[in-house]
């Protein structure tokens, strides 16, 4: 099972490159796809969801192009858009079944399953209740079921956790650490909580290029002995906001302390174990910094 | 920042916001197209056989009629969805925060609703300036007389026609689908009640003039005066035709002589229209989702559940055991193309009131029980309307819903869930007209059985194809209901896709223009598609 995306590039009217020349090969796990907001992530799902076609470059799945066979993809897809609807009239378990029937599911099998999916995601109590009556974090849930449906080979997952209640988050998360065996998952967010707890490979992705394609550990290398705590009074944050990138700060009784990310220690700061956010935020303004260069 | 520039801000935004839509541009086409029906004379104002000579008062005139009488209808479906956007694009929600009034509100979107339909109007004063130039029967240009009755007929009218739009889309039955059919009648009125006592004599009284929203009765009386002058013989006879109309005699008209009742009641049209911005703020929600039929609905469900007076939580109560999932096997990936028919089928129906079944019922009860001639020429008719809200969500619900990702991400949609849509509007065809084709079969007409099968297949077609290439269940409502009522009500030969008549039946071609219809839906939803 292998997904291969070969020097793909998205351009939309106006001119405007989402993508540039991404190329990845994934294969069973869950990749977490990070970047900031407009960074192309979204673009790449609907690429590979079969939603928009590339302009240049191609999908292959298992080696079969996606621009030739694409049902090939949808016969095995499950696909969690950042934005979609529901049929505000229809409940729950009538939202699944049409949407079962859609994807071409069997009659007793898609009725177990939607069962089970109400159980997984804590809908179960409200099934029969109109969707127009659910709350977002509820339509999401609906979402995540519906992906679910046809038990899916490649499941792809934009920004999954928007609207969910912490409870429901760490519950995405374990759900998708289950999953993960025998199926490649993308998840795509800049919440990199969300990353940090379920990928074991992670592409971070900047204006429409891939940055870096690493394994959490990998990452977190590259930033070892780069990240400090240092601390500064109120009035000198600022200031030190201008000297340093800094990855976090908490006010605390003897001063603000900041997180920054440097070659070398700066003046009285403590060497701190980095996190993927560090990571993240280094990657990407050395990324910024070549490229501008 | 004074409220005259809230206002201008407010229309300003909604206007751009219109005009850089593809639908606006398709409207202006079909301005500029009414317009070249004037000039290669498709499109007429007829005084027996007489026209007048194209001169700027006449075109001026002529330009005007076509624009109040074609705007007044089309224009209306173009603007209605003001209100409807700012609640979709969330705007709405930022603007129910700040201080405007809701009556602020109602009278900008009537501006705004004005201001498209202007720019409309614009385009075909435009026309009539560039018609005068080419068909040059009078080389005297008179900018008065060529603009004046668009200032005078065609602006006070088209914002009553914006107001219209607004009120409607804030009562809470007219805003949707309803709305769309119902105003078809109610423009039919509005138009029909002045014309009638035009035919009646060549004076027009002051009443009329205030009851003709349009200007046709105000306009064309006039010219039927000053015909009656040259030609005693003539016979008061006047109309606005479409098509192939000969006149074979031209006389010179000179234009139109204002009157304190004329500029009266195109003043009174213009504060009718504010007033109906003012009425539909009464009804305005203001985006409260709790004002809002089905957020009433939605709310009573919410209302968390009542054990001996104690509030049980149910919505986020954790699991009880860790959930499971059963692996699928992939050979279960069998559904028929009738169970995805039957699904499109009940989300087709779903959400409807007990009432619309009721009266649907109704229908096809007294189809079967009434004699065949009332069957086919009345409740057949009434039938054939009933179910529009259910066509037209055809090949648009799924942008509608913002279920289209969801969809055509899944494999084979356009080759089963199309025609599961298609097939399921023609089941809705088949059952709440199926009365009259069962007394047609037990009757054994065959040529009214197979006009009665073209129809069935022809109308879910049409709603089909428009949903997909319009993209709004607008277009639909809009021209089906046009077509029913010109076509199926009338009689009318070459457009009776039932086939009420011997005479008006023609079932071969409704049959070769669903399949067409059938081919333009494919096609429109395979050009949507990333992969085909």
């Amino acid at each position: 099972m292998k997904l291969s995306i070969e020097r793909v590039s998205k351009q939309y009217r106006g001119k405007v490159w989402a993508l540039r020349d991404f190329t990845l090969d994934l294969r069973p796990g869950v990749l977490g796809l990070l970047g900031p907001n407009g960074a192309g992530k979204t673009t790449l799902m609907s690429i590979l969801a079969t939603i928009t076609r590339a302009t240049q470059g191609r999908v292959l799945w298992n080696d079969t192009d996606l621009a030739e066979n694409p049902d090939a993809i949808r016969a095995v897809l499950g696909y969690l858009p950042q934005d979609f609807g529901v049929y505000p009239n229809l409940n729950a378990v009538e939202f699944l079944e049409y949407l079962a029937a859609v994807k071409g599911l069997d009659a007793a099998a898609s009725r177990r399953r939607i069962d089970e999916l109400l159980n997984l995601v804590n809908l179960a109590d409200v099934r029969k209740r109109p969707l127009g009556g659910y709350s977002g974090g509820m339509k999401q849930r609906i979402g995540i079921a519906q992906a679910l449906l046809n038990d899916p080979q490649l499941l792809i997952v934009d920004e999954p956790t928007a609207g969910l209640d912490p409870e429901e988050r760490v519950r995405f998360r374990n759900l998708l650490s289950e999953l993960s065996g025998e199926r490649i998952i993308i998840l795509s967010t800049h919440i990199v909580s969300d990353v940090e707890a379920t990928a074991t490979d992670i592409a971070l992705i900047s204006s429409g290029t891939l940055v870096a394609h690493a394994t959490p550990e990998e990452l977190l290398r590259q930033v070892e002995g780069k990240v400090w705590e240092q601390v500064v009074p109120s009035d000198q944050l600022t200031a030190a906001k201008q000297k340093y990138l800094i990855s976090g700060t908490t006010r605390r009784s003897d001063g603000v302390h900041i997180r920054v990310l440097a070659s070398a220690a700066p003046n009285g700061a403590q060497p701190l174990a980095p996190t993927l956010e560090d990571a993240y935020l280094y990657c990407l303004t050395a990324h910024r910094a070549g490229a501008a260069a | 920042m004074t409220s005259t520039r809230v206002l201008y801000h407010l229309v300003r935004a909604d206007f751009l916001e219109r005009v850089r839509r593809y639908s606006f541009l398709v409207t202006l086409a079909m301005a500029v197209y009414l317009g070249y029906g004037c000039f290669t004379g498709k499109v007429v104002a007829r005084l027996d056989d007489y026209r007048g000579v194209y001169n700027s008062a006449w075109l001026g005139s002529l330009m005007t009629l076509v624009a109040t009488v074609f705007l007044s209808l089309v224009g209306f479906y173009v603007v209605k969805n003001t209100i409807q956007r700012d609640q979709e694009t969330r705007v709405g929600k930022i603007l129910a925060t700040t201080p405007m009034t809701k009556s602020f509100y109602t009278v900008a979107k009537m501006i705004s609703n004005f201001a498209v339909l202007a720019a409309m109007v614009a385009v075909m004063a435009l026309v009539a300036l560039l018609m005068q130039a080419l068909k040059a029967e009078d080389p005297n240009l008179d900018l008065w007389a060529l603009l004046s009755p668009f200032v005078i007929f065609a602006l006070p009218a088209m914002a009553f026609t914006g107001a219209m739009a607004v009120l409607f889309e804030t009562l809470p039955v007219l805003r949707g689908g309803a709305g769309n059919v119902i105003y078809f009648f109610v423009w039919t009125a509005l138009l029909a009640a002045p014309v009638a006592s035009l035919d009646k004599g060549a004076t027009v009284s002051r009443a009329a003039y205030f009851s003709d929203f349009t200007g046709i009765v105000s306009i064309m009386g006039q010219m039927q005066q000053d015909l009656h002058k040259i030609d005693p013989h003539y016979t008061h006879g006047s109309a606005l035709t479409i098509g192939d109309t000969q006149t074979t005699r031209k006389f010179l008209w000179t234009g139109l002589r204002g009157s304190p009742a004329l500029y009266l009641s195109r003043v009174t049209c213009v504060l009718l229209a504010v007033g109906l911005a003012l009425l539909a703020s009464l009804f305005f929600h203001r985006f409260d989702p709790a004002r809002e039929w089905f957020s009433r609905k939605a709310r009573k469900e919410r209302e968390p559940a009542v054990a001996n007076g104690e509030p049980v939580v149910t919505f986020t109560s954790p699991p009880q055991a860790a959930a499971h999932l059963t692996p699928l096997q992939r050979s279960q990936n069998a559904a028929s193309l009738p169970r995805l028919v039957l699904a499109e089928l009940k989300l087709m129906l779903k959400g409807h009131r007990w009432w619309w079944y009721a009266v649907a019922a109704g229908l096809f009860v007294a189809s079967l029980v009434s004699p065949l001639e009332a069957t086919h020429g009345g409740i057949a008719i009434v039938a054939l309307l009933w179910p529009v809200l259910l066509w037209s969500q055809m090949g648009t619900r799924e942008a509608r819903f913002g279920t289209a990702s969801l969809i055509f991400s899944s494999e084979g949609s356009l080759w089963r869930q199309l025609p599961a849509v298609w097939l399921a509007g023609v089941v809705v065809a088949a059952v709440t007209n199926g009365g009259l084709g069962i007394r047609l079969m037990a009757a054994r007409d065959g040529h009214a059985l197979t006009a009665w099968i073209a129809c069935t297949l022809f109308v879910p077609s049409l709603a089909l194809a428009l949903g997909i290439w319009s993209g709004t269940s607008k277009t639909f409502e809009a021209v089906y209901t046009v077509w029913w009522y010109v076509g199926v009500a009338n009689h009318m030969p070459g457009m009776d896709f039932l086939g009420t008549t011997a005479e008006s039946a023609r079932p071969a071609m409704f049959l070769m223009m669903a399949a067409a219809l059938v081919v333009a839906s494919y096609l429109g939803r395979r050009a949507k598609l990333a992969y085909a």
